[in-house]
């Protein structure tokens, strides 16, 4: 039997990248038990725009956008298995630290922080494999 | 139950990466009903050495060897679920989506670009998980 791979639709339309932002990506697939979703940015969930900010701002958004992706696909963020939370400067991973253990209180997943070059001039990416 | 890691390799051993270039890492591992593979350089595919040239090339020369890889495995790259790619920089964003949509022409999946500095000044990086 070949195993599933389903494409889960964008909940709301700022959401679905390949629209919005042209880019040959999918937001999410479920496939064998898991949901691997694409790097998400802080976009507003109707409208599709970048919202810049601090990296405070942008990871609170990004939690939401899951938040929104998750319980639409019947997860939650509570079954969250691993991030890469990718951050633009190494100096900010206190900032970054206080607003994630806002949303992810209880046995948060496995994580790799990174500092790296982030698309548009961002400043979060969460790169997300979650339970489904 | 403990249930199975199987290594994955490239028919050719030339195109081996971690075995020409002697690096401690499976080229891939097939585990549950996935297959992970490491990340992805270009490499000339007659002789298995490093091909420096621009993102489109390299990543051709990747997400061919990548297809190549997969099927080998009994898998292929439409049944890659999610891909992380690392970019020399994000001003050839568009470079890169140009070369790597066609590979994934039908519901792509998801996929995480960064902008950061690769091993031996090559211009693209790309690992994967697929299902098996």
């Amino acid at each position: 039997m070949a195993l599933a791979r389903e494409i889960l639709p964008a909940p709301s339309p700022g959401l679905d990248f390949a629209a919005v932002f042209g880019h040959p990506q999918t937001l999410a697939i479920r496939a064998g038990g898991l949901i691997f979703f694409s790097g998400m940015l802080a976009i507003n969930p109707q409208t599709g725009e970048r919202e810049h900010g601090t990296v405070t701002s942008e990871t609170r958004r990004i939690f939401e956008n899951l938040k929104l992706l998750l319980e639409s696909a019947g997860s939650s963020l509570d079954r969250i298995v691993q991030v890469h939370a990718l951050i633009y400067d190494r100096i900010e991973y206190d900032v970054l630290n206080r607003v994630y253990r806002q949303y992810v209180p209880n046995a948060p997943p496995c994580r790799t922080v990174w500092s790296v070059q982030i698309e548009a001039g961002l400043k979060v990416q969460l790169d997300v494999i979650a339970a489904a | 139950m403990s249930s199975k890691r199987n290594a994955i390799t490239t028919a050719d051993a030339r195109l081996d990466i971690p075995k020409t270039f002697a690096l401690p890492y499976a080229t891939g591992v097939k585990a549950g009903d996935f297959i992970f593979l490491s990340g992805l350089i270009a490499v000339d595919p007659a002789t298995g050495e490093r091909a420096h040239g621009t993102v489109v090339s390299e990543t051709r020369l990747i997400l061919a060897h990548m297809a190549k890889i997969l099927e080998a495995s009994g898998s292929s790259l439409g049944k890659v679920v999610k891909t992380t790619v690392w970019l020399h920089s994000l001003l050839e964003l568009e470079d890169l989506n140009r070369a790597y949509q066609p590979f994934f022409a039908a519901a792509p999946p998801a996929r995480t670009v960064c902008g950061a500095r690769i091993n031996n000044g090559m211009k693209v990086q790309i690992d994967c998980i697929a299902l098996a």
